[in-house]
């Protein structure tokens, strides 16, 4: 498949902002994006959006999309959102190839943007009924987890503090990560509990930022002021009887999404040369690596022990601190760093010889599943 | 959402598929939607049997028995009706549903997944809400 290329990438800064909103970031990565792309906006004939936790509706009736646009100045040949959580930064991507593969656009904005840091509350929801047990925010889902995962394959908390320390070795490197802050062992194991078995350093940043890149077709390559990245494969599967199924916290959807996408790229796991993997949690981390094959089932704890996935390890992953320490981009930021090392401009950061790459996205509790490999 | 404002508990709000479950629970029975065309039984109720599609649903009375499929144990307070610290688990019924409840009746370090388990209900502000306890008098403690 080499349908579709991304262009153009564009972020803001990513932390506490509080004169900000939501949508003049937007604007901000946005134009960005285009500008990165050597694109103006009157190019841009596609805009798909990924709401964050708003949930695409504003003020009852407004979709994100049509507020987005109007503050653009966009008539689009094709719009929308996706709200599958953390997994709508990669499915916007993907329905801007299948979109533009079908002719109904050929450029085509995709923007994450979100005030959560300076919006209290945002990610502390109770889920529903269940919220009469006490079951709030993300984080719980993910403790339950990782609870099964240490239950039945003897995953201890120094293996999930390898994936908190190499998100923070990772952001040390990244001149824009929202926490730089270096993470020893001890730290991590003296750190506060917020739903045990997992520690605060465990869980996510949450930011005020946004995050934006542009795809398009091949054909417009001339066009572009960067080498384009290849879009080589995308992919989506989910979990929507959530723990009536079996395994529902056993495996993640990842275990389908993964090897169906990289089979249509015609690339298996040891093709990969970059790893951008959702780290909402640290768990998720342990259970993608799994999932797509980098190790067998179960046997991630030991996988990445011995700084396998930090900076000098032989697997990297998240090279720009990702969730956990580059700043909560919703999935977009992944992407965007594997475009960056693609094209070759991640600076210390770069990774040698990497020719290919794979992001994953992962969202609302652990139902909703996304994948994009790219190319150079 | 379910909080009807910041402080008051978060009480679930029954709607037409899941009225029958909380119904019941007032009057201490703990049941299960079971399909009339299938015989599959599941939570939480809908509007068909997620496993044929049939609407044809029957809300049928359970042993209160299970086990913990998985449990967290919050540290965090959330809500302020419900001070951490507390469990909450994932239960597995012995009819083969699991639920979102809590372990009360033992210590947070007491609970493990695999463990034996009764439904208790409990009330808060007037509504009745299924909890569990270890079924093993080992597990229970002073905490």
């Amino acid at each position: 498949m080499q349908s579709a290329i991304i262009a153009g990438i564009g972020h803001t800064e990513f932390g506490r902002l509080p004169e900000r909103t939501a949508f003049d970031l937007e604007v901000e990565a946005s134009k960005r994006a285009i500008e990165d792309a050597g694109l103006t906006p009157d190019d841009v004939d596609g805009l798909i959006t990924d709401p964050g936790p708003a949930q695409g509706i504003l003020d009852g009736i407004t979709p994100h999309y049509l507020a987005l646009g109007q503050y653009l100045g966009l008539d689009p040949a094709y719009t929308g959102s996706d709200i599958l959580g953390g997994a709508s930064s990669i499915a916007i991507i993907q329905r801007a190839v299948l979109a533009i593969e079908a002719g109904l656009c050929s450029v085509c904005l995709c923007v994450y943007g979100d005030s959560a840091l300076s919006t209290p509350g945002s990610y502390s929801y109770g889920r529903g009924d269940d919220a009469a047990f006490g079951l709030f925010g993300a984080v719980g889902i993910h403790a339950l987890a990782a609870q099964r995962h240490m239950h039945k394959w003897g995953t201890r908390p120094e293996q999930l503090a390898e994936v908190a320390i190499a998100a923070r070795k990772h952001a040390a490197q990244t001149p824009h990560a929202q926490n730089q802050r270096p993470l020893t062992l001890e730290q991590y194991l003296a750190d506060k509990y917020i739903a045990q078995p997992l520690r605060r350093a465990d869980c996510c940043l949450m930011s005020d930022g946004a995050a934006a890149v542009i795809v398009t077709c091949p054909d417009r390559a001339a066009d572009l002021r960067q080498s384009p990245v290849r879009i080589l494969g995308h992919g989506q599967a989910s979990s929507l009887s959530t723990w009536a199924s079996t395994d529902h916290f056993d495996t993640l959807p990842a275990a389908r999404c993964g090897p169906q996408t990289l089979a249509r790229a015609g690339l298996t796991p040891n093709d990969i040369d970059l790893v951008m993997l959702y780290d909402c949690f640290t768990i998720v981390v342990l259970m993608q690596l799994e999932d797509y094959g980098f190790c067998k089932k179960g046997e991630a704890g030991a996988f990445v022990e011995g700084g396998r996935i930090g900076p000098s390890g032989s697997l990297p992953v998240n090279t720009s601190g990702g969730l956990l320490a580059e700043g909560y981009g919703g999935g977009m930021l992944h992407v965007i760093e594997a475009v960056r090392q693609l094209r070759g401009v991640a600076e210390q950061r770069q990774i040698k010889t990497v020719q290919t790459a794979l992001v994953s996205g992962h969202g609302l509790g652990m139902n909703t599943h996304a994948t994009l490999v790219l190319g150079k | 959402m379910s909080t009807n404002s910041q402080n008051s508990y978060p009480l679930p709000q029954p709607t037409g598929f899941t009225k029958k479950f909380w119904d019941a629970c007032q009057d201490k029975v703990l049941t299960v939607y079971a399909c009339k065309n299938c015989d599959h039984t599941f939570l939480p109720g809908g509007p068909a049997c997620p496993q044929c599609w049939s609407p044809d649903l029957v809300s049928q009375p359970v042993s209160g028995l299970g086990t913990v499929f998985s449990f967290v144990v919050y540290q965090r307070t959330y809500h302020p009706a419900i001070p951490a610290p507390y469990v909450v688990a994932l239960i597995e019924l012995e009819e083969g549903p699991k639920l979102i409840s809590n372990i009360i009746g033992c210590a947070p370090k007491d609970v493990e997944i695999g463990m034996s388990v009764r439904v208790h209900f409990e009330t808060k502000d007037g509504f009745l809400l299924p909890r569990f306890t270890p079924l093993n008098p080992d597990n229970k403690s002073e905490g």
